[in-house]
């Protein structure tokens, strides 16, 4: 194929998912398509240049066609290439017949307009010589040749040529704007870190990663029940390249880095609020000075949970289910804090289930023995 | 077996197009899909430019007052009912015709009129300055 794209250094099969590229109908020209060179990772997954690619987008005028009983092959000229489409005849139209006739009449006959609308459907999927075809599918190579085996095809009528034309004009600004850029990770993802990291967002979701598992590590060892952000800062340092030790106070080099000091505490901030987010930590009150409390070392919110429980379930509106997981934390909310989650509420209810305090009797409904 | 695919040609960039390269491979498969060939004004052409017996048709169009004109062999198109004043759009390869001119002979011959060919024409320029900038000028 095409020795154009083999500087391009494919990246790992782990992050194309995170390329909007890979999950979408590419709307390639079927000269890219055939040119595409195949994945070295995974058989079936194309590259236009770094962007991985499985299922393609096509339209263009039939030029070539071959019948056989259970498929239809077209080839397809979109004026940059041709490429064979693979289109299955849908078994339902087999045996499709004129077996309703018409009754006459002016009567409105719902069968006979089910028939028509079949019928329509299927003249649809019927191509000739000189058809516009516009067709999606998975890309495959079979015996040396690229073909498009169709997911869902269909005839354009496209009497004055406006559909091929405004994709036309369409494809030229789609390859500008989002297939001939190197996929990158959008800023509020990457945040401040993936800016000093040359590597992107890999490397920064990789930190990100492993400073979450140093915090839950360090917490659930030495069964921490309370932090402030300072406490748990050191932890993080070994995660970030220190700088070169220089004396010096004054920065010699003016870099676009933030210092390491800031790099830390961002990471630490970055961390902490995906820990709240899982519900592992939350905060009691919202108050200047920052404290956390873990969620599974906090005996008050265990015992609050447990009393509304055991309070609520024997109110005759809760005896048969149990309380509500959304009612439980409206109680606790009320008792213990306005600021706990629900991430938070259903971790403390997974410790306590996982201890028989409480039972679980529908995936949202608790109860006391 | 696939045919090759048929790039874009312009009424008037046919004829020069197809002399130049005449003797290169490409040439005999110069790909023509003529955007805005008006199938044989009737205003301006006298002769009835459907010739069934031979299977020839000719297609003119005006541009900057010049009138181009295309011949069309129709072998593989018909039968074929031809609207004489219609715009047609025709996909095949040329060939050299007796007297040096070139013939295109049609693979696809389809009625578009209406179409706005202005905007056809920004497409189809479009198109190309895409693929100039990209892949660099081409290989002539």
């Amino acid at each position: 194929m095409s020795d154009k794209g083999d500087a391009e250094e494919e990246p790992p099969h782990l992050l194309w998912g995170l390329d909007p590229v890979f999950k979408a109908f590419a709307r390639l020209y079927v000269k890219d398509i055939l040119q595409m060179r195949q994945s070295r990772q995974v058989p079936g997954i194309y590259f236009y240049k770094t962007h991985p690619v499985f299922q393609v987008d096509v339209l263009g005028t039939v030029v070539y066609r071959r019948e056989r009983e259970d498929f239809c092959c077209y080839g397809v000229d979109d004026s940059t290439g041709v490429i064979n489409c693979l289109c299955w005849k849908d078994e339902k139209w087999r045996d499709f017949g004129d077996s309703v006739k018409g009754r006459g009449g002016g009567v409105f006959d719902a069968e006979e307009q089910l028939r028509k609308l079949r019928e329509a459907q299927r003249s649809r999927m019927e191509l000739d010589i000189g058809d516009v075809l516009r067709v999606r599918g998975t890309v495959k190579t079979s015996r040396q040749q690229r073909e498009i085996m169709a997911s869902c095809f269909y005839k354009v009528s496209d009497p004055v040529m406006a559909v091929q034309i405004s994709r036309m004009l369409e494809m030229p600004s789609l390859y500008r704007d989002c297939y001939d850029r190197p996929f990158s990770v959008p800023p509020h993802q990457a945040g401040t870190a993936a800016a000093a990291e040359p590597g992107g967002l890999s490397d920064f979701q990789l930190l990100l990663g492993r400073a979450g598992r140093i915090l839950k590590e360090f917490l659930r060892e030495k069964e921490v029940a309370r932090f402030r952000p300072y406490d748990v800062e050191y932890l993080l340092h070994p995660l970030l390249p220190r700088p070169a030790a220089t004396p010096s106070v004054g920065q010699e080099l003016p870099s676009a880095a933030p210092p390491f000091a800031t790099q830390v505490w961002n990471l630490l901030k970055d961390s902490l609020k995906i820990l709240q987010d899982e519900g592992e930590i939350f905060r009691k009150v919202l108050s200047p000075d920052e404290v956390y409390n873990v969620t599974e070392q906090d005996k008050d919110l265990l015992a609050a949970i447990m009393d509304v429980l055991r309070e609520d379930s024997k109110r005759e509106k809760y005896t048969e289910k149990g309380c509500h997981v959304l009612h439980v934390l409206s109680s606790v909310r009320q008792r213990y804090s306005r600021n706990l989650s629900r991430e938070a509420l259903q971790v403390a209810l997974r410790l306590l289930e996982c201890n028989s305090d409480i039972i679980s009797t529908t995936d949202s409904h608790y109860t006391v023995l | 077996m696939l045919p090759a695919h048929a790039t874009f040609y312009f009424p008037w960039e046919i004829r020069t197009d197809a002399i130049k390269d005449g003797t290169s491979l490409r040439t005999c498969w110069v790909f023509q899909r003529d955007p805005s060939a008006p199938f044989l004004c009737a205003q301006t052409l006298r002769l009835a430019s459907y010739l069934p017996e031979e299977s020839r048709a000719v297609l003119t169009c005006v541009r900057a007052s010049v009138q181009h004109q295309v011949s069309v062999r129709t072998t593989f198109v018909e039968p074929f009912h031809p609207v004489i004043g219609a715009q047609y759009i025709v996909l095949g390869e040329t060939e050299k015709a007796e007297g040096g001119d070139a013939i295109l002979h049609a693979r696809v011959l389809t009625c578009v009129d209406g179409v706005d060919v202005a905007l056809l024409q920004k497409a189809v320029d479009e198109q190309r300055s895409f693929f100039k900038d990209r892949d660099g000028p081409g290989p002539e």
